[in-house]
C-alpha cells in the first residue's frame, strides 16, 4: 500500500513524503491527505516520490490538484523523483514534468520550492 | 480460469475473476509483473507494461459499462535476436472504444489549464512502443506493447 508523512523545515518549507504505490487503490489511500499537507501554512513544499515504484493517471492528479492549491496561495511546489524511474516516466508522458519542477535530488528541489 | 498457455511456469493469459476492482486491477498487475520476470523481460519494460495495464484497466472499469467481463490478458514474448518485444492484449466486452482514435490532447501550458484526470491514455501512448486496437466478436482487442534490443 502507500503511506504519506511530512515534517516542516523553519517556517517555510514542508517536505512530504510518499512512499509504496501510487496505482488507483494507493493513490485513492493518500489523495485526500496529500492536499491537505499541501495546503498548509508553509509556502514552500516539496513532495519526495523517490520511494514510490509506480504512478498512476489518478496519483498524477493528485500531485496536480495539490500543486495548484500550494500555487494559488503563492507558493511552489517541487517534486523529488528518481530519474529514469517509471514515475519520471509517467510525468513525462503526460507532460507533468513541464508543470512542476523535478529534482532527482531533495536539496535541489528544496532550493527551488524557496526561490 | 482459460487454457493455459505457458510461459514458463507462469500462465500466460489471465482473467480477471468476479467485478474488476482495484485490488484486481492489482491482482493482474502482480500477475504480469511475475509472467514478465518469469520470461526474462528486462525490469524497465515490465514496469512500463505493468502501467499501460493499469490505465487500459481502470479505462476499460470506468468506461466499458456493465458488460465487461470477464476481462481476459495474455502476455506474448517474442526473444527476437535482433529487436525483442513484449506486449499484452486487454480483451473486454464493454462499449466499443478505440483508444488510437481519440485525438491526442494538447499538452497543457500552465499548470492552472492542468487537467487533474482523464491522463490514463497519455500514459498508454507516451509509455508504449506499440497500440493496436480491433473489435472483433463483439469484444474490444487493445494490444500494447515494447521493444527493447537485447
Amino acid at each position: 500500500m502507500s503511506t504519506i508523512s511530512f515534517d516542516d523545515v523553519g517556517q517555510d518549507l514542508r517536505r512530504i513524503m510518499i512512499s509504496g504505490q501510487l496505482d488507483a487503490p494507493g493513490a485513492k489511500a493518500i489523495a485526500s491527505q496529500l492536499l491537505e499537507f499541501a495546503s498548509g501554512p508553509r509556502k514552500a513544499v516539496v513532495v519526495d516520490l523517490s520511494g514510490v515504484r509506480f504512478l498512476a493517471s489518478v496519483g498524477i492528479g493528485a500531485l496536480i490538484a495539490s500543486a495548484k492549491a500550494v500555487s494559488g496561495r503563492g507558493g511552489k511546489m517541487a517534486l523529488v523523483v528518481d530519474r529514469g524511474s517509471t514515475v519520471m516516466m509517467s510525468l513525462e508522458a503526460t507532460g507533468v514534468d513541464q508543470l512542476i519542477p523535478v529534482f532527482g535530488r531533495s536539496a535541489d528541489a528544496e532550493k527551488a520550492a524557496l526561490a | 480460469m482459460p487454457e493455459q498457455a505457458k510461459l514458463g511456469g507462469v500462465p500466460s493469459i489471465y482473467e480477471l475473476p468476479g467485478i474488476a476492482d482495484g485490488a484486481e486491477m492489482r491482482r493482474a498487475s502482480e500477475w504480469l509483473d511475475a509472467a514478465c520476470r518469469e520470461n526474462s523481460v528486462p525490469s524497465r519494460q515490465a514496469d512500463r507494461l505493468v502501467l499501460c495495464l493499469h490505465e487500459v484497466l481502470a479505462n476499460v472499469i470506468a468506461h466499458g459499462g456493465k458488460r465487461t467481463q470477464p476481462i481476459a490478458l495474455r502476455l506474448e514474448v517474442n526473444p527476437d535476436p535482433s529487436l525483442c518485444e513484449a506486449s499484452v492484449t486487454v480483451s473486454d466486452g464493454g462499449r466499443a472504444f478505440d483508444p488510437l482514435a481519440v485525438p491526442k490532447r494538447a499538452r497543457p501550458a500552465s499548470l492552472d489549464e492542468a487537467p487533474t484526470s482523464g491522463m490514463g491514455l497519455e500514459i498508454i501512448r507516451g509509455c508504449s512502443d506499440l497500440l493496436r486496437y480491433r473489435h472483433e466478436g463483439e469484444r474490444n482487442h487493445l494490444t500494447f506493447g515494447m521493444r527493447w534490443k537485447p
